[in-house]
């Protein structure tokens, strides 16, 4: 059997250079946390935060159990931010290993069972993982080694001051000892009151471009995610759900159901219905054979969703504003452009599930989640138990992208298992994944824009319609509605950044679906980017400036400001814009600032068959200070693909009540063709701490692709999916 | 009726009496290609290509190198690709995905050796009579003579299984061609037997 | 039904439903779960296995076609002593973000290999279709054609 993370099924191999994720003994065991929420109080202005995705931290302090030492002299993690690939398990091994003074290689990074571990108050997502942590468990990790330290030279009798920290162990003199000789022989551990940082300079882990720690699990093919974990005696469950939208559960008839193979039980809740059987497709047949009456209230259509995400339609709020733009922005020279974007959907490889143990006083969920806290507090809710009868063991994502910032499938696996009073598994099939998705919104914008004398911007207004993105989330509570007026992510990236323009304003209007609408990898700023970015453009088109050069000249000299502009100059340089292009082929350029980190991005794109093809992308990013270029460099080029696969293929409609496509494929999407041969990434580090990475390089490469396509063909794309006719 | 009684070379009668673009012949063929003379469509041929111009054959018998699928005849997703036997790329073969019969699971159709029909035969884009012509045409036919055309659409298990086309991903029953197997199987064997004649359009 | 074929070198046999598919029958009956769910429906390619030396997507696959065949996992491309040149050429690459098409990827590779040793980028274009959402696609070509370097260095 194996289990998800520690699986000791691991095969051996000779030629492994660490065996990763094996705890091979949890003997003695040191546990020292400090609460690093607590180190984020709410100062700036609340518009201000949202916007640098530092939302929702708490104020609590708990001091829980980061780190564990193995007899083996491994160093143990425990993470309360979850792996989806994004590279934060690198990033923070990076951290520990720096001021531990030990090498990357000693530390093994887990996630952090709910259970006497810490655990995130919030999420994973945001992009602030390293940026959050940045502080905290640096100086966490000083604290280890300055306790280690202590109790070595109490063991080993030797003054501190002479002691020195080697690869796990601490010698002075002729003696050495350790780390797990002294944690099994201490007694005592004290935190230390003072501490001191390494400083820039002295980083010998932070900055380098080390290999992600879970690279050998992930090309060994080991069984780390939520969907391979198992528990003994465990069965499968599989959930019906509505064939439509806006469609509410009435009644079933599973009498054909309850008496196929395998049939442990048919579960029926109150809304749902769940089927258990002893094999994952005995589960799938008998759900099948579930009759349910369903009710729906109305039969969706496509148009009936694009009636309603419309600028005008909805609660607008204006979200940003200087000088007078309304003022201006009136006659015959005002223009005017509309762009929008379709639902679209996550489309992770992993589908949702969770594999769940509930017996009378207690549950297990091991679950691939962005959010361990809520699952914890939803799952204790649905079973009338206390949070801390409740464990939750997160697991790897197999992508996370948003889409696990919902769990209720915690939810629905705890009362199957608890139906039966045995582990049950229960996982989405990839039909509900395409239909019960956390969609990204439809979006609907209106730029009205006019020039100055001087060939500049005078004043120009962004108004986004979206459905809702952070909005009835676990992870912003109903009464942060009122406070904030406008949804914080769908109007992600919808902020002007060219503040040296004398007048300015975006508005946010606040559409309701009738259908699941939340968080998407970026949120808003893909499609935001992708207007603002394309009006600005077509300001310059309409100035007779080239758009780098206009953009240049319209950025404020702030702090912001500066770093805007200096990956702006580096993209364009590396880029080499402005290069004669060879027949049919074209550049365009786009530039965003998301989660503190500004991104610019210089494509080159060509027309073939009628076929877009982004043939090289140059990405000049900024997250402050790089932990691991190589990480970064990854991220960049991810984003970029899941960018192009967004703008140029993927689209979800309402048909006939229900949401479609409902397979890979037919949801079209970037492949292996429709990815750059070039990527070029420049990183630029232009602050003293990092910020985020995961999701800002999202932000340009629509509008950078339109861009192109209007040089190449004469042709505006407004539309996402682009469509050349 | 024996069909060599009736042989008249098509390509005289294509380009005189049918007056179709058909310019792809080869003199030196012994083709088995037949006309009607009073330019009436037999009732068997008609029955027969009821089934032979239906999309369930038509999809893999596409014009270019990919394969069409689904009700709407979608070029196959992925950029499925033909190629050098109809049998797919080396690492993205049909068998990859379909196998010798359907999975009405996963709703991929399968049936024994699923692939395309040559280049040769490509269907798509041509009229029932187009379809005929090619069908006898040695040159594009895989050089089979009338009895073999006979024997491969009737009892083929590829061919046949247009009557089984199982579910599709979605659990829902592919369409059918609007004649039963059985309907159909007589069909060719009375229009061969008949000397396969291709009526005039 | 009573199913024998040899899982990456080892002969087992299961007693399952013939219809059942082989990647239900790797993962839960026989507890390899290198090989991945993705969509059931033989569309994204993470279930990609090998049997008898080709890419086949195990999801749709029933397991009662794999009788008297070789089946191959990502557990078993590499030996105890030796790493396949694709996973060695991943693993320098740095290709994995997520992880979880990767194992598909990995066989679908190294099935192209075996048969087109040194691939151009078209090769890889058509034979590669498998889907990965975090966008690895960029390193996964320049992974593949180290692979073909790797590979074509060891023969020689």
């Amino acid at each position: 059997m194996s289990n998800t993370e520690n699986s000791n099924e691991t095969p051996k191999r000779t030629f492994s250079r660490r065996k990763f994720l094996l705890r091979a003994s949890i003997g003695a065991g040191v546990m020292i946390g400090v609460g690093y929420f607590g180190c984020n109080p709410m100062r700036r202005s609340l518009a201000g935060m949202a916007e640098e995705a530092a939302l929702g931290y708490d104020n609590k302090f708990d001091a829980i159990a980061w780190f564990e030492v193995t007899a083996d002299n491994d160093i143990i993690l425990h993470s309360p931010k979850v792996e989806m690939g994004q590279g934060i398990f690198t990033g923070m091994a990076q951290l520990v290993a720096e001021e531990l003074g030990v090498s990357i290689g000693k530390i093994k990074v887990v996630h952090a069972s709910s259970m006497n571990r810490p655990v995130d108050p919030r999420s994973t997502g945001g992009s602030d993982t390293i940026s959050g942590l940045w502080v905290p468990l640096r100086e966490l990790s000083v604290k280890m080694r300055v306790m280690l330290l202590e109790n070595a030279s109490k063991i080993l009798g030797v003054a501190t001051s002479s002691l020195s920290i080697g690869d796990g162990v601490i010698s002075g003199g002729d003696k050495s000892i350790s780390f797990g000789e002294i944690v099994s022989q201490a007694t005592e551990w004290n935190e230390p009151k003072k501490i001191t940082l390494k400083s820039k300079k002295d980083f010998k882990v932070i900055g380098k471009a080390i290999p992600r720690v879970d690279l050998e699990p992930k090309v060994m093919g080991d069984p780390i995610f939520g969907i391979d974990a198992e528990m003994p005696d465990m069965h499968y469950g599989v959930i019906v759900r509505p064939p439509k939208i806006d469609t509410v559960f009435e009644s079933a008839d599973f009498s054909k159901a309850e008496s196929m193979p395998g049939v442990i039980k048919v579960v029926q809740e109150s809304d749902f219905v769940g089927v258990i059987a002893k094999s994952k497709t005995q589960a799938n047949l008998a759900a099948q054979a579930i009759e349910v009456k369903w009710k729906t209230n109305k039969v969706w259509e496509q148009k009936d969703i694009e009636e309603i995400i419309k600028v005008g339609k909805g609660k607008p709020v204006e979200i940003q504003k200087s000088g007078s733009p309304k003022r201006i922005l009136n006659g015959d020279d005002v223009i005017t452009s509309e762009y929008s974007s379709p639902i679209g959907a996550h489309a992770h490889l992993e589908p949702n599930g969770a594999v769940a143990f509930v017996e009378k006083d207690k549950a297990i969920i091991k679950i691939s989640t962005q959010v361990p806290k809520f699952t914890r507090t939803e799952v204790a809710k649905t079973l009338d138990l206390k949070e801390e009868q409740v464990e939750i063991q997160p697991t790897f994502l197999g992508g996370g992208f948003g889409r696990r910032l919902h769990t209720p499938n915690a939810m629905q696996a705890a009362l199957l298992s608890k139906a039966v009073g045995k582990p049950v598994h229960v996982f989405f099939s990839r039909k509900d994944e395409f239909q019960h998705d956390t969609f990204r919104p439809p979006t609907h914008h209106v730029l009205k824009g006019k020039l100055g004398e001087n060939g500049l911007i005078e004043a120009i207004e962004h108004h986004v319609s979206s459905g809702d993105v952070a909005f009835g989330s676990v992870l912003f509570p109903q009464a942060l509605e009122n406070v904030f007026g406008a949804d914080v992510g769908a109007w992600r990236g919808g902020m002007i950044q060219y503040r040296a323009i004398p007048n300015f304003s975006a508005t946010s209007w606040r559409v309701k679906l009738p259908f699941a609408t939340s968080w998407w990898r970026s949120l808003g700023l893909l499609a935001n980017t992708f207007a603002i970015e394309s009006f600005i453009d077509e300001l310059a088109d309409k100035a007779g400036k080239d758009p780098v050069e206009f953009r240049l000249a319209q950025i404020k000299d702030d702090e912001r400001g500066r770093r805007l502009k200096a990956v702006i100059e580096a993209a364009a340089k590396k880029g080499e814009w402005g290069k004669k292009m060879p027949e049919g082929r074209a550049q365009g350029f786009a530039a965003s600032t998301d989660a503190n980190t500004p991104v610019a991005q210089v494509v080159e794109v060509s027309v073939e068959n009628n076929q877009i093809k982004v043939h090289k992308v140059t990405c000049a990013i900024d997250p402050g200070m790089a932990i691991n270029p190589d990480g970064i460099k990854a991220q960049c080029e991810g984003a970029i693909i899941m960018g192009i696969s967004a703008s140029m293929f993927e689209k979800m409609e309402v048909k006939n009540g229900a949401l479609t496509p409902t397979i890979y494929g037919a949801y079209k999407m970037a492949r292996m063709r429709h990815a750059p041969k070039e990527i070029d990434v420049v990183i630029l580090e232009g602050a003293d701490k990092p910020s985020g990475v995961g999701e800002p390089p999202l932000g340009p490469i629509g509008a950078a692709i339109a861009n192109a396509v209007f040089k190449l063909t004469g042709k505006r794309l407004r539309d996402m999916p682009f469509k050349l006719t | 009726m024996k069909k060599s009684s009736i042989i008249i070379l098509a390509a005289l009668m294509l380009l005189g009496v049918g007056g179709m673009s058909y310019t792809d012949l080869n003199q030196k063929d012994e083709r088995t290609v037949s006309f009607s003379t009073n330019g009436t469509a037999s009732e068997s041929f008609e029955t027969m290509m009821k089934v032979l111009t239906h999309k369930r054959c038509i999809n893999c018998h596409p014009a270019g190198d990919r394969p069409r699928q689904g009700e709407d005849s979608h070029i196959h997703n992925f950029d499925v690709q033909r190629g050098e036997d109809g049998h797919g790329v080396v690492a993205l073969q049909c068998k990859t995905c379909h196998q010798s019969s359907n999975n009405s699971l996963s709703g991929v159709p399968g049936a024994p050796h699923w692939h395309l029909a040559p280049r040769s035969m490509a269907w798509e884009g041509l009229d029932k009579y187009e379809i005929a012509q090619a069908m006898l045409d040695k040159n594009k036919n895989g050089n089979r003579s009338v009895e073999e055309i006979e024997k491969h659409l009737t009892e083929d298990q590829l061919v046949l299984w247009v009557f089984e086309p199982g579910v599709n991903n979605e659990g829902i029953p592919r369409e059918k061609p609007p004649v039963s197997k059985e309907d159909y199987i007589k069909a060719v064997k009375d229009w061969i037997a008949e000397g396969a004649i291709i009526p005039s359009k | 039904m009573n199913v024998s074929f040899t899982l990456n070198g080892k002969a087992v046999s299961v007693d399952v439903d013939g219809q059942t598919p082989l990647l239900w029958v790797v993962r839960d009956v026989l507890g390899m779960k290198g090989t991945k769910f993705g969509c059931g429906k033989a569309a994204c390619g993470a279930c990609t296995l090998h049997v008898d030396g080709d890419a086949i997507r195990s999801c749709s696959y029933a397991v009662q076609f794999a009788e008297g065949k070789k089946v191959t996992t990502i557990e078993g491309l590499s030996t105890d002593e030796k790493i396949h040149p694709v996973q060695q050429a991943w693993m320098e690459e740095i290709v994995p973000q997520c992880g979880y098409c990767q194992p598909g990827f990995m066989m679908a590779t190294a099935a192209l290999l075996e048969k087109i040793p040194n691939p151009t980028d078209e090769d890889i274009d058509n034979n590669i279709a498998n889907i990965c959402r975090c966008g690895t696609y960029y390193r996964m070509r320049k992974a593949i054609h180290r692979a073909a370097e790797i590979q074509q260095n060891s023969n020689s």
